[in-house]
Parts: structure tokens; sequence; C-alpha cells
């Protein structure tokens, strides 16, 4: 009977409070609904069949402890501002007679309630959107990815225990706030003034420094290997920097602002500064939130689409002609292709497709270690130190790049020409080991064959001309000497450009590729393989779409949780500056003046965290686009283009957002 | 001279659906002279709020007008009307009207601030009237680190910064205790002997009897008034409760 009538208490109390629980209940089904997400994905299985599917799934499973973090701060945070709207219920029902252990069963049945709500709306909520999500992406890109969907019951099991145990830790601060409060002071509640913050300087300083080491990291990288570990790092520097400066550092400025007195009292000064101090104190975690979110979406989506745009330059990058074959020699023209070269032409004209560009040539392919000015070969390739170090070596003769390039240049047996696709060899001399040559001519472009095989190597790579053959073969012995099994080889490159459709050119793929077989010459390490353009992009679209629909997805999860965030402070910030504004008129302020000197701050407060989102971004961009480089975009005004119009496209959003809560605030400051 | 002269006020509320009728104040007259203290008396729902909203240029009478200084309220342009209240009212409130986010020290420069004076005269004033009302040392404090009567002083010290031609006090012991009441009351009457003019909306007896005269307000009229003269606060006191007995067991008053 008893215990019935707390539950039916409960469940009033809610419904009494609807006004702040309804926007305190959605919070809570979003944040489910949001991690259960991140959980599910990082779990699908259907990533492991994408390009660097491991990475996505670790990036994922950060993503979720970081939602985990945002989480728990988050939900403390609205419901500490839940209960301290409440005090004066909860003095009432003190003095009427409750003590303060069925306040606490109350309260944990309200609590229960809330937990029950957000945990199935929020399952119901993430399945749902989880699916849309899918269908409505795949129907945008028009094609197929491999991200199946379906649901995770691990997913299921590992929310249901993180926000149960965020609930009841929730409960705990409530019943300890109820157990160390005094009745006359619960039912003074929400009129004793909120303290003035204090100015902590160690805070604020220690968010500049994070911030600075963060955006230093990202702008100072320079090798795209240690790039996405440095990425890591910078990004929680970067966090932990926007928090510390929005909640100390605001402060520790305003404080600063309003010590200088012929600053501070001047009208527009004065009720700015100290409404802001409030403000930001009581605002400046949810603000760093929107920030972060907001960074996090225009990073994402800005980068998967400059992917999704640029497949097709990667795609030519990667795969220059249409059709290439690739032949393994262990002595410069040792082997003859001619029947090979036959078979791809012969193959082409049945499946009526016309040859209108072909080249063949060699290309020796090997690691060195950069030491000092010059490389080195060392033996065992374990012992050679950082990956950092490593850089990619191609030679290719003079007679191949001529013919290739159609210029009729000459060299001496100890000069070369040098293409370098990232980091450009500094000294005029290129000597490795015993080997010393004088470098006459720094290439700026260099299309062919072994530039798109070396475009996919992580590395810095160099493609570099020599005169003859017995060069080539001499490099060949020397490496072959040091790196034994671990030794790179000469290719013989036939590569061949065709008029057609894709349907042909797939059937010819196949069909070179069973030839082979037949000659006696099948695809093998020792020996060579084919590759075509067509083939190899339906791969890279896989790929990409994938990656694609991930930073969509995440981005339009990210963008739902702002929304709520705004929208939720903007209510907060509503019924807390409805009295300063009747007193602010009773005092001689014109309804104009306190109207736009609240809508001033409001918009500061507002547009704070989408300026240094875009601060963020600017500062990431040295970062991402090394990122990027990896993933084989180097066209990097495309990823430019891609952000400014996500920028935009975000701000656009963000205003909208703003216009519509804003309305709202009006509504509660006027009642 | 008057420095308020209110002419026949009527002030008539019409129900949201136009059905009934309300008359919160009809035919008001009554003049302020120049230095003087007057309390205004009335039960709740008297029209009390009503009048001292009309002459705080808060709400407009349907009928009549309020002349301060010389300047008819009714000719205030809309835009002017915040400024004008600034220059020339200062208002002590019931419940203090307090900004919690400013010092005490920057709630009672706020009226300057809107002024547009510049810092050392702000500093000066603030100075200055501070001393006077004994508030001086709470200054750096915030409004919910001091006490109800030191949050009054304040306010009191907000509303005379700007030398305002009349001082408009809506019950402004009701928060009090006793003893806050009575310094509140003892400044006052410093305040007024220095010549400044104060009105004020009680229920208070022990606040009307500090007043230089007192006018009763019952439904919507002016009722009754009466002059303090040359006696004490408690003689007075028991006039002014006579009255009230008066007024409440429902008798006309005998001329």
């Amino acid at each position: 009977m008893s215990s019935f009538f707390y539950a039916r208490l409960a469940a009033s109390n809610i419904k009494k409070n609807r006004q702040i629980y309804v926007p305190y209940i959605i919070t809570c089904i979003i944040t489910i609904a949001f991690y259960y997400i991140m959980k599910s994905l990082s779990l699908n299985e259907g990533l492991d069949s994408l390009y660097g599917g491991g990475t996505i799934r670790q990036t994922l499973g950060l993503g979720c402890n970081v939602v985990m973090i945002f989480a728990v701060i988050f939900l403390f945070y609205t419901n500490s501002f839940l209960m301290k709207r409440r005090e004066k219920e909860f003095g009432l029902f003190h003095i009427l007679g409750m003590e303060k252990k069925h306040l606490m069963r109350v309260t944990g049945i309200e609590t229960l309630y809330i937990a029950l709500l957000g945990l199935s709306f929020g399952f119901l909520f993430g399945i749902v959107l989880d699916k849309t999500m899918f269908l409505l992406i795949l129907r945008v890109l028009g094609r197929e990815v491999s991200l199946g969907f379906y649901i995770s019951r691990e997913a299921i099991v590992s929310t249901i225990t993180l926000f149960l145990a965020i609930f009841f830790l929730i409960f705990l601060n409530t019943a300890r706030r109820l157990g160390f409060s005094k009745p006359i002071e619960l039912l003074k509640g929400s009129n004793v003034g909120e303290k003035e913050p204090r100015a902590n300087w160690l805070f604020a300083i220690a968010g500049v420094l994070c911030l600075g080491a963060g955006y230093y990291l990202a702008v100072t990288v320079q090798n795209p290997v240690t790039a996405i570990m440095v990425f890591f790092v910078a990004v929680i520097l970067v966090i932990a920097g926007t928090y510390l400066l929005f909640t100390a550092g605001s402060i520790v400025l305003l404080k600063l602002l309003r010590a200088n007195k012929r600053y501070y009292y001047k009208t527009r000064h004065f009720i700015g500064i100290s409404g802001m101090l409030y403000r930001m104190k009581q605002n400046a975690v949810g603000l760093s939130n929107i920030c972060i979110l907001s960074t996090m979406v225009l990073v994402m989506v800005s980068s998967t689409t400059a992917l999704m745009i640029g497949s097709d330059d990667l795609v030519s990058t990667r795969y220059p002609y249409d059709f290439t074959y690739y032949g393994y020699e262990t002595h410069y023209g040792d082997i003859d292709y001619a029947n090979r070269e036959a078979l791809f032409d012969q193959t082409l004209e049945n499946n009526g497709l016309t040859k209108t560009e072909s080249v063949r040539f060699r290309i020796l392919n090997f690691t060195a270690v950069k030491e000092g000015d010059g490389f080195t070969i060392r033996e065992g390739i374990d012992s050679a130190g950082f990956l950092e170090d490593f850089e990619e070596m191609a030679f290719i003769t003079l007679d191949d790049y001529n013919r290739s390039m159609g210029e009729n240049i000459t060299l001496n047996d100890d000069e070369v020409m040098v293409y370098s696709n990232r980091s450009k060899i500094k000294s005029d001399k290129l000597v490795l080991d015993d080997f010393e040559f004088k470098i006459v001519k720094q290439l700026q472009a260099f299309q062919c064959v072994g530039s798109g095989a070396l475009a996919s190597n992580i590395t810095s790579s160099h493609i570099i001309v020599v005169k003859s053959p017995e060069i080539i073969d001499a490099l060949y012995e020397y490496q072959k000497e040091r790196y034994k099994d671990m030794a790179g080889g000469i290719d013989y490159i036939y590569g061949v450009d065709v008029d057609g459709e894709d349907e042909a050119q797939l059937s010819a793929y196949e069909q070179i590729r069973a030839g082979l077989g037949q000659l006696g010459i099948p695809e093998n390490e020792a020996v060579g393989r084919v590759e075509s353009r067509v083939e190899g992009a339906q791969g890279f679209y896989d790929i990409y779409g994938g990656l694609f629909f991930i930073g969509i997805f995440l981005g339009l999860l990210f963008t739902v949780a702002m929304i709520l965030l705004i929208y939720y402070k903007q209510i907060t910030e509503g019924y807390y500056d409805r009295e300063r504004y009747v007193i602010m008129q009773n005092v001689g302020m014109s309804q104009k003046d306190v109207k736009a000197s609240i809508h001033s701050q409001i918009l500061t407060v507002f547009f704070l965290p989408l300026i240094t989102a875009g601060i963020h971004l600017f500062f990431a961009y040295p970062i991402v686009e090394k990122i990027l480089a990896i993933l084989n975009l180097s066209n990097t005004r495309l990823y430019v283009y891609c952000t400014i119009g996500c920028v935009a496209v975000f701000s656009l959003l963000y205003v909208i957002i703003y216009g519509w809560t804003a309305k709202l605030y009006y509504a509660i400051v006027k009642k | 001279m008057a420095i308020l002269e209110v002419k026949s006020l009527n002030k008539i509320y019409t129900t949201r659906f136009g059905g009934n009728q309300v008359e919160a104040l009809s035919n008001v007259s009554f003049l302020v002279e120049q230095g003087e203290y007057i309390a205004i008396m009335g039960e709740s729902g008297s029209g009390k709020t009503t009048l001292l909203n009309i002459l705080a240029a808060l709400d407009t009478p349907t009928g009549g007008e309020v002349i301060l200084d010389g300047k008819n309220l009714s000719t205030v342009k809309e835009k002017q009307m915040s400024a004008f209240r600034r220059d020339n009212l200062g208002f002590v409130f019931q419940d203090f009207n307090l900004l919690d986010t400013f010092s005490l020290y920057d709630n009672i420069s706020l009226p300057l601030v809107l002024m547009k004076k510049e810092y050392p005269e702000i500093r000066d004033r603030v100075e200055t009237i501070s001393y006077k009302l004994g508030i001086h040392e709470l200054l750096r404090k915030f409004p919910y680190e001091v006490s109800g009567g030191q949050k009054q002083r304040v306010a009191v010290a907000r509303a005379l910064i700007t030398e305002p031609k009349l001082i408009l006090a809506d019950e402004p012991t009701g928060a009090l205790d006793s003893s806050s009441t009575d310094s509140l009351l003892n400044l006052f009457n410093k305040i007024n002997e220095e010549g400044q003019t104060i009105l004020m909306v009680t229920h208070s007896i022990k606040a009307a009897s500090h007043a230089g005269r007192v006018l009763f307000i019952k439904d919507g009229e002016v009722f009754h008034q009466i002059y303090k003269g040359s006696n004490s606060n408690q003689e007075m006191y028991q006039k002014i409760s006579d009255t009230l007995t008066f007024i409440s067991t429902g008798g006309e008053l005998d001329e």
C-alpha cells in the first residue's frame, strides 16, 4: 500500500514538473540512443570488410568512450539543474511531514522511472534511427555499402549496464544533496543567490597550454604515418583545453575586464560582463560540449565528403591506366613479355575495346632508411628504427622516362632526376650507402604507372631516373644482398588505356586473368599480376562509401545531440533571465535596452562555440590533410572546399536552431 | 510648490472577454508638495498598487492626468519613458529588486551607468551615498550575503543616487523585521528632512505614522487624509489606527 503511494507520488511529481522533465527525458533518450548506435556500430562486423576497418572500429570504440564521458557529464549536469529547481518542492514535502528517507525513496522511484523510460525509448529510437539512417544514406549514395543493419545484443547489454550505473550515481548524488540539506534551506531553494564564480588562474593557464599544445601538434606534424597517433593526442589536448578555457578561462577574462573600471562602468559592458560571468559559470560545460560536438561533426563530414567526391581522383592516381600488367624480374630485362602483351591486346580487341595508349617500362622498388641527408639500407628491417624514417625508392631508366614522357633528356652515369610524392630531398646529392648521384633536376609531375602504385604507399616515395639498366641492376643486387627475403624487385610494367564500356572492361579483365593461367603464367608473387581500373574503382567506392556513411551518420547524430543541448540551454537561460528582466526594467532600463542586452549575451553564448569550432577546424587542417593523404587523397583543395561547404551548411543549421529556440526563450522570459 | 499633481484619475480594467468592467480608481486627486513625505494606505484591492503604477508611469490611466514637476506624464513618449523614469523617479520595492549578479556597489551604480556617467563621478557618488546610509563597509558583498535590512538600504541608495524628484516606495518595510523596519523608517525621515520628497504605499500603520501626511484609499477613491502636524509618531499611530478601524467597520465618516 505504502510503496504504491510512493510510486504514485513519484509519477505525479514528474508529471507536475513536466516542463523541465520532458527535455530531461528526451536528453536521456537521445544520449542512450546515441551511445547504443556508436556501440553497435563499433561492434558491426560489416566494418571489417572496409579498408582499414580495424582502425575504424577502434576509432568508434574510442568514440564510445567519449560519448560515455559526455553522457556522465551531461546527465549529471542536467539533473542537478532539475533538482535545484525542485528544492522548494522538497522543502515543502519535508515540512508536511515527509522524512528524508521518504524523500529519497520518492526520488529513487522517480530516477527509476526516468531510467526505464529513457532506456526503452532510447533503444527504440536508436534501432529505428540506425535503420533509417542506413536506408537513407544508401539511397543518397545510390550504391551498396558493405555495412549491414543489425541489432547488437552486446551493445544493448553494455548500454543498459552503463546507463543504469549512471542513473544510480545520479540518484546517489540527489540522495546526498537531500541528506545534507536542512528543510528551511530547501524551502528557500532557488531563491538563494548564485555565488559569484571564482577566477581559477591555474585552470585557465592549463587550458591555454593544452589548447596551444594541441594546435602545435596538429600544425607541426610532418609524417602521415605518425599523424593518426598524434591526431588522437591532439584531439584529447584540444578537448581538455576547450573545457578548461570555457570554464576557467572565460571567467578569468571577464574578471580582468571587470577590473578595468573605466571600461566596466559603461552601460553595455556593465550589464554584459556581469551577465556573462554568471552565464559562463552555468553554461561553460554545456557550451564546450556544443563546441566539441560541432568540431567533430565538421571534421568528420567534411573529410569523408572530400574522400567521397575525390574518389575518382583517387582512383586515377592509384590506377593511372585502364589495364596494367606488373611482371616481376630479377635482372633488368631478363623476361620476355611479348606473349602476355599479345594476350592483353587480343583480349581487349575481342571485347570491343580500342587501345588508345600504351606504355611499357621497368621500375626497381625498395625501402631505404633516411640517415642525415642521405639514405641507408640496413640489414633486417625490424632493427631499422621508426617507420617514420622509412622512405620508398623507385628507380627507372632514362630511356623509359623519355619514352613515357615524350622527352629527350640526357644524363651522365652519376646524374639523376628525382620526383618525390611527399617530402622532397633537400640536398643536391642522392646518397645511398656507397652509391652517390648528383640530382640535376627535381621533377614536378611524373605521370606513369609506378607513381600510381607509390601513391598508395603511406611513406614518402622518391622516383629516381637513372641513366642505364646497369645501374638499376647494381642497385638491385646491392639491396638484395642486404634485405635477402624482404628485398624489392624489378617490376616490368605494361599499361594500356582503352575506349569502352565498364562491363566490357570487367569481362576483359577476367578473360586476361584466365588467359594468363592458360599460358602457364598464373598471377603470383614471383611472376606478376593484372590490374584493371574499373575493377579497382569498385573496391574504392566500396571503401569510401563506407567511410562516407560513417561520417554522415555520426555527423547527423552529433548534430541531433547538439540541437538538444542548445534547446536545453535556451530553456535554462529563459528561466534564469526572467527575474532579471523584470528588475532591470524596474530600475529604469527600457524594455528595448534590456532585450538588446540580453539578446547580445545570448548571441555571444551561442555563437562562441561555433566560432571556437571554426578555429579548431582551422588548426586541424594540416593534420587532417596528412591523414587524408594516407587514404590517397592528395587533392587538398577539394578538402578545403568540402570544409567550407560543410561549415556553411552547418552554420546555417545552427542559426536556424538558434532562431527556433530563441523563440522558446522569449516565450519563457515574457511570461 | 506642488511637485506632483494628480488630477481626477480614473482607471477601469475590462476583463478579458469584454464583459465586466472593474473600476480600480475613480476620480483620485491630490497634490504632493516639494519635500513632503506622504503615505498612502488602504486594504488589499483598494487600488493602491494601481495608483502607484500609474504614478511610476508603468501603467496608463483611463482618465485624468499626472503632472510631475510641471510635466504631464501622458506627453512623455514611449521611447523616452524609461529615461524619464530613471532621471526623475527613484523606486524602493518590497522585495528589494537587487540584481544578484551584481555586487552591492554595482547595484547602486546601475542607474548612473545607465545614465552614461563617467566612472570617477560614479565612484564619488556611490561613496558619498553609501557613507550616508551606513552601508559603506558592505559594498564589496553580493546581495545574497547580506540581511534584508541591509538589502533595503542598498535599494534606497540606488533610488537616491540619481537625486530624483520623487521617491516612490512600495511597501518598503513589508519584508523586514521590526528593528530593520525602524532603522529604515528613520532613514526615510532623515532623507526627507534633507528635502527629499517621498511617496510611500504601505499596509503598515507604523510605517505610515512616520509620514507627514497619510492618504486613505478605499474602493478606488481617496477616502480620507490625516496630517501629522506636530503630533508625535505615537499619536499619529493612534490616529491612523482609529481611522482604519473606522474604515473597516464600514461606517461613513462624520464631517
